[in-house]
């Protein structure tokens, strides 16, 4: 196997790990926040079936600041509302949703970064 | 060419003759031999006797075995009594055409093709319920039946507007001198008001023959006649692979590791993008064309993303299910 071909398995570990993280989140936290009323209308755009509980994730691990920001401008629709979902949500939920969303988005930002290397050439070598 | 007649009840040697007009002696079931009934939902070959020898072509033959599997007949026999048989080789074409697209392009970009192709499906089903509505409306001699031609007129309509290119395209190769009932209304019309229970498909080639069954398995009949298809190209993949004879196991593997970072790498596109908009637009008096073509660029760059990360899967996931193979000794 190339070194490539390694580094892109390796990555694929934690993409892999972060997709279980995934479903557990969602079946964990989501799951009580779509049922809770004062919450269930507030988690955000859904692109796709699903979607609610990136939005989710995302507003308890981004700071609290630019969620703010970006919860008062003309997207808001977009994001999930952060305040509410601090209020709902135990200590637990909030590390999980960040352990989460932090592990899913940098390895699948590292999946794209290698096969865009790739692709130009960086490995051919 | 190999003409295979359809039909969807027990016939006599009697009674088949005089509804189509063909000697039953002239066809031929799928082991070569003369039927003494027409059996309904059984493809059979119908091939002109030749004095030197007494044997079917074997592409006809070829071609009634991969049509013979009752699920396939069954729902073959269906639909070409429905839209006429003319008509299954269109939509099975272009079945092929919108799944080889959609086969090439995974990942972000597959909404856009799965809304395109299950668009498709709902305008040739909503097409096939008015004929059949139409078809009803005659038998019955409702007095709604100007109403439901003016629904299938509009269904047709629809058909057209929306799958112009995909259905030209086709059409133009068949080249049937009646027309097919996609390219002419009515055709279409005429077909429901000949009921007939026998039918004739001109499969041309095997490739022709292979694409009609995939088209009736990937079509449901259900009870009021209404077309479902359903489209699993991962799946079908797998199945392909596994009828082959190869490693199916090893292309689950594959499909699944390049799904998984695919559906991974366009997420994480979009969702980025969705913040990097939203502080460009809380930041900067950027207005609602800025945001559209930003959200054009979110999109495409999610979707190169997500083709790249499939591509590049597909070509390496194989070598690590062989490298766990090894290591696990199996």
């Amino acid at each position: 196997m190339s070194i490539f071909s390694k580094l892109l398995a390796f990555d694929f570990l934690f993409i892999l790990l972060s997709c279980i993280l995934y479903v557990l989140f969602g079946q964990i936290t989501v799951r009580k926040l779509r049922k809770n009323p004062k919450t269930k209308n507030v988690l955000g755009m859904e692109y796709a079936s699903g979607w609610d509980i990136i939005n989710v994730a995302s507003a308890l691990a981004m700071p609290r600041r630019l969620s703010r920001k970006l919860e008062k401008g003309p997207l808001a629709y977009l994001y999930a509302n952060s305040d509410l979902l601090f209020e709902n949500t135990s200590k637990f939920d909030r590390i999980l949703g960040a352990v989460f969303y932090w592990l899913f988005m940098s390895s699948s930002f590292v999946c794209v970064l290698l096969v865009l290397l790739n692709y130009l050439g960086v490995f051919d070598g | 060419m190999s003409e295979i007649i359809l039909t969807n009840q027990l016939l006599s040697r009697q009674s088949f003759k005089e509804q189509c007009g063909i000697e039953l002696s002239q066809l031929r079931d799928i082991h070569g031999r003369t039927p003494e009934f027409a059996i309904g939902n059984t493809p059979y070959l119908l091939e002109p006797a030749s004095p030197v020898n007494n044997r079917p072509s074997t592409e006809g033959l070829s071609a009634l075995n991969q049509l013979a599997p009752m699920y396939i007949s069954r729902d073959l026999t269906n639909l070409s009594l429905s839209y006429g048989s003319d008509n299954v080789l269109a939509l099975a074409q272009i079945r092929k055409n919108l799944y080889d697209f959609g086969t090439a392009s995974v990942g972000a970009s597959a909404g856009f093709h799965g809304n395109r192709i299950s668009g498709f499906i709902k305008a040739v089903q909503e097409y096939q319920n008015a004929l059949m509505q139409f078809r009803e409306a005659i038998e019955t001699k409702s007095p709604h039946k100007l109403a439901a031609e003016q629904k299938v007129n509009h269904a047709y309509k629809e058909l057209q507007n929306k799958f112009h290119y995909e259905m030209e395209s086709v059409t133009a190769q068949i080249k049937s001198r009646r027309g097919t009932a996609l390219s002419n209304l009515e055709r279409g019309k005429n077909i429901v008001r000949s009921s007939r229970n026998i039918t004739k498909l001109d499969v041309t080639s095997q490739a022709q023959a292979s694409e009609v069954a995939q088209f009736a398995k990937y079509t449901k009949f259900l009870g009021n006649g209404l077309a479902v298809i359903d489209f699993t190209s991962r799946l079908g993949n797998i199945q392909n692979t596994h009828k082959a004879g190869g490693s199916w196991h090893k292309q689950l593997f594959i499909e699944s590791t390049s799904f998984i970072a695919s559906a991974a790498a366009g997420t994480m596109m979009i969702n980025a993008g969705s913040y990097g908009l939203g502080l460009l637009i809380a930041a900067t008096p950027i207005g609602w064309v800025g945001l559209i073509i930003g959200g054009t660029l979110v999109v495409g760059a999610a979707a190169g993303a997500s083709l790249g990360a499939n591509y590049t899967l597909q070509q390496n996931s194989g070598n690590w299910y062989d490298a766990i193979m090894n290591a696990l000794g199996i």
